[in-house]
């Protein structure tokens, strides 16, 4: 028997109101996978990602993600998002705290690491994103393409078995977007477990194991990144690859 | 009768000491009001109905009425019911429930003007409700509103004075009573004017100073 997915969601429904944004949606993440989310504007990528941490809820369907079920109504949210990482479009750094802070205060709350070792983490992790001699800064002194790294080191520091990226570049300036895939990119090489939700599809083609397009909520096609980009099954892919490509 | 600073001036002592009290008054009830005040924000925000009622009846209620009107209330009528407390504390009591109702609807614009995406940030760290809240939101919504606040404070302490009324021994009480033994009042409630002005002075630029050290990011 295989070792069970880190990500399992099947059949999910979801809607806003009158407007269902999900239509049924199956995915699957290995462990040490990366797996690109691609699609157009409002076909319900980000509604997805966010569904895998409960940031939203889902009216039907069923996920587990890093062994918890999230259809349970037992289920402690906080408690799976201690094992899920996230990164978001609009970086959400703390502005109130130095860069430091921003990475020692989840671990030292909800992990109940002391501060020695929540500080050691830290430094190593601004290490790995190129950030030490910012760990006595605040976030707003730095660049967008800094402040990701600072929200990604966040997020890492929760030492997550899962990492959630919603478009993690699509706020940046173009000269900055670089130096966020390149950490993104190091971190699938280590053998991070990651969905990334994305518009750049160089990433997805150089990086992910699987590209999945999804159109209108629902996924339209999947498969290794060079199928999809070079030999797209269905008119709906070729459509939106000849756009963005 | 000549003006005449130089004899009231004996009295500034008695002046500073009524000062005390009015500071000790406003400062108390400033800051457990304000708590106050955040819980029953959060009580208006509640997922329970009769808790929402109740903190929203709260705001409308002491908002809504005036602050010497309460204070009769606390210190001539709850005597009726039982409840015996002397002028410092229904002072207290009655500046604390009303800056609570004040600051409660300060902090509900403050707290709602931090983005929604810091909140989500700590939750998918894991952090509880309780814990967002703390660490995460209260101080920059201060921040926001740090203005509001500050003018709040320095009309709660100006409203203090409304003290006088329960016998309370503030400045305004003791002026009053210095004017009656002197019959001085142009010079006595001028030194008192002056009194109540520098201490909101002091007030505003402590704000300031917050605002520059404190909440500077």
């Amino acid at each position: 028997m295989s070792t069970p997915a880190m990500i399992l969601a099947q059949d999910i429904h979801k809607r806003f109101g009158d407007l269902e944004v999900l239509k049924g949606i199956d995915a699957e993440v290995d462990e040490r996978e990366v797996v690109c989310l691609i699609g157009p504007s409002g076909s319900g990528k980000s509604t997805l990602l966010r569904c895998m941490n409960a940031l939203e809820k889902f009216q039907k369907g069923h996920i587990t993600i890093c062994g918890h079920d999230l259809t349970g109504s037992k289920t402690n949210v906080n408690e799976v998002r201690r094992d899920v990482g996230m990164v978001f479009q609009s970086f959400n750094v703390f502005p109130h705290m130095l860069v430091l802070d921003n990475l020692m205060l989840a671990p030292m709350k909800v992990l109940k690491v002391s501060k020695a070792e929540a500080r050691e983490r830290a430094m190593a992790l601004l290490e790995k994103v190129g950030l030490v001699d910012k760990a006595k800064v605040y976030p707003t002194k730095l660049s967008g393409g800094q402040q990701q790294r600072v929200a990604i080191a966040r997020a890492l520091a929760m030492q997550p078995k899962v990492m959630l990226f919603d478009e993690p570049t699509s706020a940046l300036d173009p000269e900055t977007v670089g130096e966020v895939l390149e950490v993104m990119k190091a971190l699938a090489e280590e053998g991070m477990t990651m969905m990334v939700v994305t518009h750049e599809m160089g990433f997805a083609r150089e990086v992910a194991d699987r590209v999945l397009f999804m159109d209108n909520g629902v996924v339209v096609e999947q498969g290794p990144p060079r199928e999809i980009f070079d030999n797209p099954q269905h008119d709906r892919t070729r459509a939106f690859l000849s756009k963005i490509l | 009768m000549t003006i005449d600073f130089g004899a009231v001036l004996p009295y500034l002592p008695v002046m500073l000491k009524a000062l005390g009290i009015s500071i000790e008054v406003t400062v108390l009830s400033f800051f457990i009001g304000s708590v106050l005040g955040i819980f029953v924000y959060l009580g208006r925000r509640s997922g329970l109905a009769p808790l929402r009622w109740l903190a929203h009846g709260f705001i409308e209620v002491f908002r809504n009425t005036p602050l010497l009107v309460q204070l009769y209330l606390i210190y001539f009528g709850l005597p009726e019911v039982g409840i015996n407390l002397n002028p410092f504390w229904s002072t207290l009591a009655g500046m604390t429930l009303n800056n609570a109702a004040y600051t409660a609807e300060i902090f509900r614009a403050g707290i709602e003007s931090v983005p929604n995406g810091l909140v989500e940030a700590a939750g998918a760290l894991g952090m509880r409700f309780s814990q967002t809240f703390r660490f995460i939101v209260l101080k920059p919504a201060i921040r926001n509103v740090l203005p509001a606040l500050t003018n709040q404070f320095i009309v709660l302490f100006l409203f203090s004075s409304v003290g006088s009324v329960i016998s309370l021994n503030e400045l305004t009480s003791a002026l009053a009573d210095l004017n009656q033994r002197t019959l001085r009042t142009l010079e006595i409630f001028t030194i008192g004017g002056i009194l109540y002005y520098l201490t909101s002075a002091v007030i505003a630029g402590s704000s300031r100073l917050a605002e520059r050290y404190l909440f500077r990011w």
